[in-house]
């Protein structure tokens, strides 16, 4: 029975039978985990809307930010250019996009000034579109940058999440299964990546890269084969943030591997003759399944984090491309006259991590409501 | 040198090379000496002592005039630490800020043989604020010092006569041939290989200033050496706090052209927030700012403190250097490209209006400045697209370096790639940290190919400008301040040339003019840099303070002449 001891029937413990049992006349049948947690998933509305929030923001992002359709259509700007000198028609009005600045120095030498330099304020739908969230200190569209920016971030976090669980579960699966000098020697590895704070790493890593890349391989009839990153690409920050997450997924699901590696469907296989990778992938890897795909979603809102915080730090993403961190640090300066140049990112970091968290949980909820996955620092 | 901002300084190589590099024998003169008059400057009449000043000000590298290549401590030694010979401290807005007067010297000294000789004689009865008497010799093992201390201004001195053995290891460096002191009649012999004809400015900057012979041949900061002027340093706790008190050793009216000071006592907070900075000024805590305001606020401060604010045009230019190396850059038509497509007025509103547009490399200061008219490159997009088409290079690869820790640095630099990519150039960006920025565009390796930079004098003379960062002879590997690798042979040649004269020479109208057409050819015929800007500082008072005893002489703000409101 799927009860806990004082009888209470939770939902979140339902098994195939009672779930077909409430839907009158229908037939009883079993249900595959994946059906179930489809099941559980659906009624978690919340979740459900933190995913839908998630997904719009890369629809945004891709679209807008990525392919230029809000650029081209709306603001009329580039992400990059720069309209020091522009105007702005707001409400029938000719305004300067950057008040400008009018210096005059007199017969004695003494300096007249009128400061410049302060951005146009968001303007929402005053000026037709253009700078709805107002201008940075080079003129630039800050809602083009938002969303061009937010692509590179989600891109960052997204691919340097898969490419950290790929490697995580692969090392996983052969430190557990294996054992003995590999077990000895990953786990090790892990442990001297725990080691370090992720941020600190990150920036070690992150500063001795991002300047001349990183070049390891060899020539072959003028081909290069190996590892080629030129200094300021995105792939460097993936790369840096793939790495610095890996104890992280790989040490739980290694437990998880370890604990099944003793039990009967899997002396089974071996009786049958499964070789290693067959076992690893066939028997092993479905049983971790759910708990890796959590793991995932939590790892992408941190990824996303770490990426913000490594650009913020100049550790990251490398101009002149934006990301939601080096906004929020290009606004830095800025902070007490304009400080929409670093609020709008920074809101769309929380509300994108928040999503991807509200989502993570109600997901592990669904595929096993027992377990205890997590991410800890 | 660069100003301040955390910036590392690298001159000093440059200026070691450049001298001991020269080999032309040129300038000369008759043997006759010369004695150049002794004139005085007095003090504000307004001026009258007080207790206590507080001010806040940017952190410095050393308190050691031996080590500290920062315009902040420079600031600070003008009342401290003099040399035999100083720089007016009067108004650049007003007078000749530029101008050599006696220091430590009866006067400005006597020169020999062409502008080789140099022969100074020591006031009498001066004593340091140990209470030590200040003595001839003192000068010759401040040199010494310096190359014991591998000091960044050692380059200096290379056209010494016997200074070789110095410049070969400097840390073993005990005798310099061409230094004789005589402390019984105080006066002090300078021997040059060659006429040099800003030697008289070199012995005004803080690297001469004399320091006992006893002080420690080590960075001494806490105490800081014993001081000669005014003023000496009571502690110093780096990036924190500097004490000044009255050099109890010092007379009134002592040196004429050095003021005695207002304050009894000047209490410096060091930090490099601007913010932070400004707003302990605001609130009445601090009496003066000497960090910059911050560009996004001046607006602010402007409008609530219109009263408590100067501003000063300072001898610095901002360009951007082309490294004619690289291409596209080896091509004239890609330089004079980028001349066209930077909009200076932009650049000066980048950094809030806190500049003046030019299209010298000398600053206006400067009586070798003629203004180059017409503007020669206004700014003109289709022209530099133009320029870029037949120099064959657009869609070239081009990578702009700049500072990212710097706001206004790192905006003009991503403006400058926004503006190269719009001409045609497939434009990058590489932002590197300030602290490093100038050793890694300086290295021939990183293959620099235009960016950023910045220069505010040593001294005002002409050859800090175009030897250090115009000078083909002076280009090096490592190190290198002229990051475009300018090398024109007549211009290298014309530089040598002015830069040996006697001191009857180097300040003539002709010679003011080769330097101003120099100056012209880099700039017009060549476009050897695209200078845009030179730099205007602030100063931000609190209401206790009377701005008209501000004096920004060629050091800055002289905190010594600060007074209180009547």
């Amino acid at each position: 029975m799927a009860t806990r001891e004082t009888g209470q029937q939770e939902f979140t413990l339902d098994t195939a039978s009672e779930l077909a049992a409430e839907e009158k006349g229908a037939r009883i049948e079993g249900r595959s985990p994946w059906a179930l947690a489809y099941r559980r998933l659906r009624r978690n509305r919340l979740a459900l809307f933190f995913l839908a929030v998630f997904l719009l923001i890369c629809v945004l992002c891709v679209l807008g930010g990525r392919a230029s359709l809000y650029s081209s259509h709306i603001s009329h700007l580039g992400v990059s250019d720069s309209n020091v000198n522009g105007f702005v028609t707001v409400n029938g009005k000719r305004i300067p996009v950057i008040s400008q600045a009018h210096t005059k120095i007199g017969p004695n030498g003494q300096v007249t000034l009128v400061p410049g330099n302060v951005p146009i304020h968001p303007q929402w739908g005053a000026a037709g579109g253009k700078y709805v969230l107002g201008a940075d200190e080079l003129g630039r569209d800050i809602a083009t940058r938002l969303l061009y920016g937010g692509y590179n971030s989600l891109f960052v976090g997204i691919v340097a999440a898969v490419i950290c669980t790929i490697l995580s579960v692969i090392l996983a699966l052969v430190a557990a299964f294996f054992g003995g000098a590999p077990d000895w020697i990953i786990s090790r590895v892990f442990d001297l990546i725990w080691a370090f704070p992720v941020i600190l790493l990150g920036i070690a890593l992150g500063t001795a890269l991002s300047i001349n890349g990183f070049h390891q391989g060899f020539h072959v009839g003028g081909h290069f084969i190996g590892v080629n990153l030129a200094g300021g690409s995105l792939w460097v920050t993936i790369a840096v943030i793939s790495i610095v997450f890996i104890p992280y997924i790989g040490r739980p699901l290694r437990g998880q591997v370890l604990a099944l590696r003793q039990r009967e469907f899997i002396e089974a296989a071996t009786a049958q003759g499964a070789g290693s990778l067959r076992i690893m992938f066939t028997e092993l890897l479905p049983n971790i399944a759910s708990s890796v795909l959590v793991l995932f979603t939590l790892i992408v809102a941190n990824a996303i984090l770490t990426e913000a915080a490594l650009s913020f730090l100049g550790a990251g993403v490398q101009p002149p491309l934006p990301s939601w961190g080096t906004m929020i640090a290009e606004g830095q300066s800025n902070l007490a006259t304009n400080p929409w140049l670093s609020l709008f990112p920074g809101i769309m970091i929380a509300l994108t991590v928040l999503s991807l968290n509200v989502f993570g949980d109600g997901l592990r909820d669904a595929l096993d409501p027992r377990a205890k996955v997590r991410i800890e620092h | 040198m660069r100003f301040k901002r955390g910036r590392s300084v690298a001159v000093a190589a440059v200026v070691a090379a450049a001298l001991a590099l020269v080999v032309s024998a040129c300038g000369g003169g008759g043997g006759s000496a010369t004695t150049t008059t002794t004139s005085s400057v007095q003090p504000s009449s307004s001026a009258k002592t007080f207790a206590l000043l507080k001010v806040v000000d940017g952190t410095t590298d050393y308190l050691d005039p031996g080590l500290s290549y920062r315009l902040e401590s420079w600031q600070l030694f003008q009342d401290t630490y003099l040399g035999l010979v100083v720089k007016a401290h009067v108004s650049c807005q007003t007078q000749d800020c530029t101008k050599i007067l006696p220091g430590l010297a009866t006067t400005t000294g006597t020169v020999t043989n062409g502008g080789r000789n140099y022969e100074f004689t020591l006031r009498k009865g001066l004593k340091y604020s140990n209470g030590q008497p200040i003595k001839a010799s003192d000068f010759k093992s401040t040199i010494i010092r310096d190359f014991r201390l591998n000091s960044p201004g050692i380059g200096f001195f290379s056209n010494i006569v016997g200074i070789d053995a110095c410049e070969k290891n400097p840390t073993k460096c005990s005798a310099i041939n061409g230094i004789q002191t005589d402390d019984s009649t105080g006066t002090i012999k300078i021997d040059l290989s060659q006429p040099q004809s800003d030697f008289l400015y070199i012995l005004s900057i803080p690297f001469t200033s004399q320091v006992p012979a006893s002080t420690p041949q080590k960075d001494t900061e806490n105490p800081p050496p014993a001081a000669s002027g005014p003023y000496y340093f009571a502690s110093y706790s780096p990036s924190k706090q500097i004490v000044m008190k009255r050099n109890p050793y010092w007379k009134k009216g002592e040196i004429s052209s050095v003021p005695d000071g207002n304050p009894d006592k000047i209490v410096a907070t060091l930090t490099d927030d601007q913010a932070q900075s400004a707003q302990l000024v605001a609130s009445g805590q601090q009496d003066w700012d000497g960090n910059l305001l911050p560009t996004d606020r001046l607006s602010y401060y402007k409008q609530h403190y219109p009263k408590q604010i100067n501003f000063f045009v300072t001898p610095s230019t901002y360009y951007f250097f082309m490294n004619q190396r690289l291409a596209p850059f080896n091509n004239l038509k890609a330089r004079e490209a980028v001349n066209y497509a930077i909009n200076r007025k932009a650049l000066v509103n980048i950094r809030g209006g806190l500049g003046v547009v030019t299209y010298n490399f000398l600053p206006p200061s400067y009586p070798q400045y003629k203004k180059i008219t017409p503007d020669p490159y206004p700014y003109n997009l289709n022209k530099a697209k133009q320029l870029v088409q037949q120099s064959g290079t657009k869609g070239q690869k081009v990578t702009v370096y700049t500072i990212s820790d710097v706001a206004v640095d790192k905006s003009t630099g991503e403006y400058l790639q926004s503006q190269l990519k719009k001409i045609g150039w497939n434009a990058q960006i590489k932002e590197l940290a300030g602290a490093n920025y100038f050793t890694i565009i300086g290295n021939q390796a990183t293959k620099a190919q235009i960016g950023f930079t910045d220069w505010f004098e040593d001294y005002p003379y002409p050859t800090d400008w175009f030897n250090v960062l115009q000078n083909g002879k002076n280009i090096t590997q490592v190190h290198n301040n002229n990051y475009g690798n300018v090398n024109i042979s007549s211009i290298n040649s014309q530089i040598e040339h002015y830069g040996h004269l006697p001191p009857s020479q180097a300040l003539s109208s002709s010679t003011n003019d080769a330097w101003a057409n120099m100056d012209k050819t880099l700039m017009v015929q060549y476009a050897s840099t695209a200078p845009y800007l030179n730099g205007i500082l602030t100063s931000f008072f609190s209401s206790r303070m009377y701005l008209p005893c501000d004096v920004f002489d060629d050091n800055n703000d002289d905190l010594a002449q600060f007074c209180l409101k009547p």
